[in-house]
This record gives C-alpha cells, structure tokens and sequence, in this order.
C-alpha cells in the first residue's frame, strides 16, 4: 500500500530524530486512519465530510434530479455544508450518513462510490408516525374527497431550509428545527401560499403583528403551534388542537390558567376582509326574506370587530380632517397678521 | 438703541410642567415601540422596532412607559382632588380657569372661525383657548381609553375571566381591545405630531417651540397677543402682580430647545412615515 511505504519513510526521518519514536509513531497513525479511504463503516461521517464539502474532491458536484411524481428537473448540489448539517434536527452525535444513505453502508470508496443513489425512505424506519398523522389530516381526506392533488411531504418540507446550493436552489437535505426562528418564519409563509386569506388576517392579530416583524421565537405561535403540524384537522372536529376539547391545552401551552372565556379568542379577524363586509351587506338586504343569515352574523364576534374598525376609520377621518383645515387656518390668519402688522409698521416708518 | 427687556409672567407652574415633561418622555417611548406593530409591512417600521431592541425588549419598553403615562395621570387627579376637596379651590369645572367646555367657548369658536376668515380680529381668549381645551380633554379621554385597551392585551387571561363564556363567544375582549389599542394610538400620535404641533409649537411667532410649557414663562407681548381676555380680567382684579417672573435666563432657554427641538423632528418625521404608509395604502 501507498501509505504503508509512506509511513515508514517518514519514520525513518524522525526516527533518527532520536528518542520521538513512539510519539512519532502514535502521530503518523492518527493520520493515515483519518485519511485511509478503504471502506465506508457505519458510524462515521468524517469519509464523506472529506469529498463532499470540497468541489475539487466530487466527480461532480451538481447534478440534474427529475422529481418522480411532479416529473420536475431540479439541479441539486451534491455539495454539504458540514455547521447547517451539524445545526439541523438530523446534526446530532449519533446520526450518520449512512442511516439515510443505507445503500452506502459498506461500499468500497478507493475509486469512489456509485453515482446514483436510492431516493431516502424517511417513513419506513423513522418517521411512520408522522406520515400516519397526516394521512388522518384534514389535508389528506378533503382533498381527496374533492379530488384534488393532496400536498406530499416534499410541498411542506423541502424548500423550508437556509442552505444555498451553488445554484441558488434550496436543498432539502438540511432539516431545520421546530424551534429555529427562521425555520418557523418560513413556515408561516409555506401555509400562506395556499391559505392566503388567514395569513393576512392572522397578520392583524396580536401575534401575527409580531411576526410580521420578523420575530418568531417561539414565545410568538406560528400556524403549527396553534394547528398542529402534521395532524391538521378543522376546527370543527373535536380532536382538532383548536377544537372543543383541545383548545384550552393548546392556549394554555403559552397563557397559563387560559380559561373557557378566553379560548373564544378569534385569531383571524376579518376587519380587513372585504368580502365579509359584502357578506354583511348581502344578509342586511335580504334581511326580510332570510333574517337567519343576519341574526348569525349579528352574533358573530367578527361583525363587532368589523363595526368597531369602521367605527375608528370614521373618527380617525373626521378628526384629522377638520382639526387638519382648523390647523391650516389658524396658520394663514397668523401669518396674515403679521404681514399686515409688518405692513403697518413700514407705513409708520415712512 | 437699547434693548427692551419685557415683563414675564408665570404661565405654568412646576407641578404642570413636570407632568408635560412625563408625558412627552412616556408617550414617544410608547409610540416609538408600538407604532411599529401598526405599520408591521413597512421597513422603517422593523428597522425601528430593531433599534429598540426587538420582541420581547421593545415591549417592555412600551410597558414601562405606559407606567410612566399612570404615574403622570396619577399627579394629576391627585393634584385635582387635593385642590378641589382639601383645599376647596374653585373654578376647577367652572370659570376662566376651567378646562371644560362652556357657552364662552362656542362664542370664542364662532369668532375664530370668523378671523380665520378675514371677517373680525382674533378673540381675546382667556387662560384656555376652545383648542387647548379639547386637546385636554382628548388626552384624558384616550389615556382612559389606551390604558384600559392595553391592560387588557397585557393581561388577557385575567381579564377574559370577568365574563361569562356565552358572552365571550359574541364579545371578544383581546380582539377589541387590540383594534381599538391600534387605532386610538394612531389617532392620538398622528394628533399629537400634527395638530398639537402646529397649533402650539410651529405657529409662526413660535417656530420651533413654545417655551412656555418648559420654563413656565411667557413675556407680556406674547401675553396680551395670545389671551388678552385674562390678561384684561387679570388686570381688572389686580392679581397680574402676582404672576410677574423674573425672565427664562438664557440657559434655561438653551436646554429648553436642545431637549425639545429633536423630540419635535422625531414626531414628525414619525408623521410622516406614517402618513406615507398612508399614501403607499392608497396608491
């Protein structure tokens, strides 16, 4: 072997060094174990760590992936970066490559493993739970009772990370932490792009304004924290973390001793929403043939909330408009004044 | 030539002065950490919750000042009640030196919109111009207002407590409160920043700040020009003598605007932010 002959020309030089022998020894083999590149065992990241964060290392370091359900072409970069890795949920001490990557364990690396690999099954060994929650969601069932595409695992998770690809792609190999700020900012935007309507009202609630902001700790709720995450069911339903039965547990993780009055909270008000202001309009006009509609919206914590926004719309618009003139024209006839006075006292000079 | 220097008169006293001071230290401090929440979209409104430390800091900031806004509140219904039942003062709901609205003011309305006009010459105003009055009053009105809305958003559980869960399901206490807390505020800083700023402060004989309400001393030609109607009825009592002043000296004066200056740039400049969100909403 190369590094056996290596080894042994460089003990000899340090050996004449004199009485170093044995540290010399315990040295050189530190690093030709570090450096050996036999056979990949489990339980060891450093092998891949080596090539796969140098570019100059891979035979290639992007390649093209065509998604085998969307049958989409993304270029993903083979490309780690070793603190992302270490600070997502999967960069603990005893997660290893090869326990995702299981069609590695084993493989020869002198000449480099095989090019293409399996596609990781996250269900089968790790993550059945979740999976199982899921397909109960409401996500799931109303979807497919409407049929509609159901979102996979991938609409959710990938892209939800803040690890660059060369290209500019997000790659979905980092696993961000529920707890991580950005992660949960994110988040809320990822349960945005399909329920447009209540991020924007979530966004004129008392936690949505925060978040807006660019906070989100986990002292401020995104979406998951009050929904769930991946057993989202509605509200409607008892089980549902909003639901009934849940609701003071699910406020109560934040507020403590959260009370029946004060779970009746409505966290997406809708006093920007210009389609429940014609909802209401509607129901008013056909008051006479339908009084149950009106009576319901009457009822409704939303309609109070609405009335009390146009209601400080009202004031606000009133109040700056006429002590605004006021303002204005206590200015000119100041300003009049002393023109004329100035004007005067030209006069008496003359 | 020589210079004439003109009588001064006590205007405000300490106790008025130092509560004015309270307000203004407590009220940019609330506006400047809530007001961001409000105008949540826009850059300069995380820019200026960063520099005021962010969630949570600039939240405590807001309370602390909130407490501040209490404190001041609470010198002066103390300072009323110990004038009103202690002392038996009078003329604190009634008179001249009330601030409540009363018949003289309609006629002293009608007569400035009648000088605004170029039709009469400005009212001779006694103690409280009709303005400065309803600037009062409004101020007591939204501290009520901002205090009870903002206890409740700081300690929702306990509040929610008091009523009864079928009513909870029509009356949201939390939702009002924050709607109202929102609003109220951007009606009370826009009020502020604009109308108090430039019915007191940037009048033309003013320009930058009325002093007044710093030092406490205003000249006679200031006097007899804003509210002749009490220097007449003063005058005809024979108590001027009693409000006679030696002059603000002129490091009085220096530090008057060096604090007060920046602090009326900053609020406008927050007008205008917020009245760009304005436009920007509009367009």
């Amino acid at each position: 072997m190369v590094y056996k002959l290596k080894e042994s020309l460089v003990l000899r030089v340090l050996s004449g060094l004199g009485d170093f022998k044995w540290f010399a020894h315990f040295i050189i083999s530190v690093v030709v174990v570090s450096l050996s590149p036999a056979v990949l065992t489990a339980g060891d990241n450093g092998p891949c760590i080596e090539c796969h964060t140098k570019p100059d290392k891979l035979k290639t370091a992007e390649k093209a992936k065509i998604d085998p359900v969307t049958g989409e072409i993304r270029v993903v970069s083979m490309l780690i970066d070793e603190g992302t890795f270490k600070a997502s949920a999967h960069g603990g001490e005893d997660f290893f490559c090869t326990d995702c990557h299981q069609d590695l364990e084993g493989a020869d690396l002198s000449e480099g493993h095989k090019p293409n690999l399996k596609p990781v099954d996250c269900i089968t060994f790790c993550h059945d739970d979740p999976a199982e929650d899921y397909l109960q969601s409401s996500h799931v069932k109303l979807m497919k009772e409407n049929n509609r595409d159901v979102p996979t695992c991938k609409d959710c998770h990938a892209g939800l990370t803040y690890h660059y690809t060369p290209m500019g792609e997000k790659s979905p190999r980092d696993v961000p932490r529920g707890t991580d700020p950005v992660h949960r900012r994110l988040t809320i935007e990822s349960c945005g792009t399909c329920h447009q309507e209540y991020l924007s009202s979530y966004r004129n609630n008392a936690h949505g304004q925060v978040a807006s902001l660019g906070y989100t700790t986990i002292d401020i709720p995104v979406c998951f924290d009050c929904h769930g995450k991946h057993k989202i069911l509605n509200s409607e339903d008892p089980e549902s973390k909003v639901g009934k039965e849940r609701i003071l547990e699910t406020c109560g993780n934040c507020h403590a001793n959260a009370n029946a009055s004060f779970v009746k909270h409505i966290e997406h008000p809708q006093i920007k929403n210009i389609k429940y202001y014609k909802k209401l309009l509607t129901a008013l006009k056909n008051a006479r043939s339908n009084p149950e509609d009106l009576k319901n919206l009457i009822k409704s914590p939303q309609t109070i909330l609405c009335l009390v926004f146009v209601a400080y719309m009202g004031i606000l618009a009133f109040t700056f408009s006429s002590f605004g003139v006021h303002s204005l024209l206590c200015w000119f006839a100041t300003v009049r004044d002393e023109y004329k006075r100035k004007g005067h006292a030209d006069e008496d000079q003359h | 030539m020589q210079m004439k220097i003109s009588t001064n008169y006590l205007r405000f006293s300490l106790l008025h002065r130092f509560c004015h001071f309270l307000i203004i230290i407590s009220f940019f401090g609330l506006v400047l950490t809530g007001m961001p929440l409000a105008f949540r979209n826009y850059d300069w409104a995380r820019w200026l919750y960063e520099l005021f430390g962010g969630y949570p800091t600039a939240g405590f900031i807001h309370r602390i000042c909130a407490l501040i806004t209490f404190f001041a509140a609470f010198i002066h219904f103390i300072f009323l009640f110990y004038n009103v039942s202690v002392q038996k003062k009078k003329g604190f709901f009634w008179g001249p030196n009330s601030l409540l609205i009363q018949p003289r003011d309609v006629f002293d309305i009608i007569g400035d919109l009648k000088w605004f006009l170029g039709i009469g010459k400005r009212p001779d105003f006694d103690r409280w111009i009709y303005w400065e009055k309803f600037e009062y009053l409004s101020l007591m009105w939204g501290t009520l207002v901002m205090a009870l809305t903002g206890l409740i958003l700081w300690f929702p559980v306990q509040f929610t407590k008091i009523i009864p869960v079928s009513v909870a399901g029509i009356i949201d206490l939390p939702s009002i409160a924050l709607i109202i807390h929102r609003y109220e505020a951007i009606l009370a800083a826009g009020f502020i920043f604009t109308i108090h700023f430039f019915h007191t402060h940037l009048l033309p004989e003013k320009m930058p700040v009325d002093e007044a309400i710093f030092t406490g001393k205003i000249t006679e030609e200031e006097f007899k020009h804003e509210r002749l109607g009490q220097f007449k009825r003063l005058e005809n009592q024979r108590l001027l003598e009693n409000y006679k002043v030696a002059p603000p000296s002129l490091f009085v004066s220096f530090i008057t605007r060096l604090f007060a200056v920046p602090i009326l740039i900053t609020g406008l400049i927050m007008v205008g932010f917020m009245f760009s969100a304005l436009i920007v909403w509009a367009i």
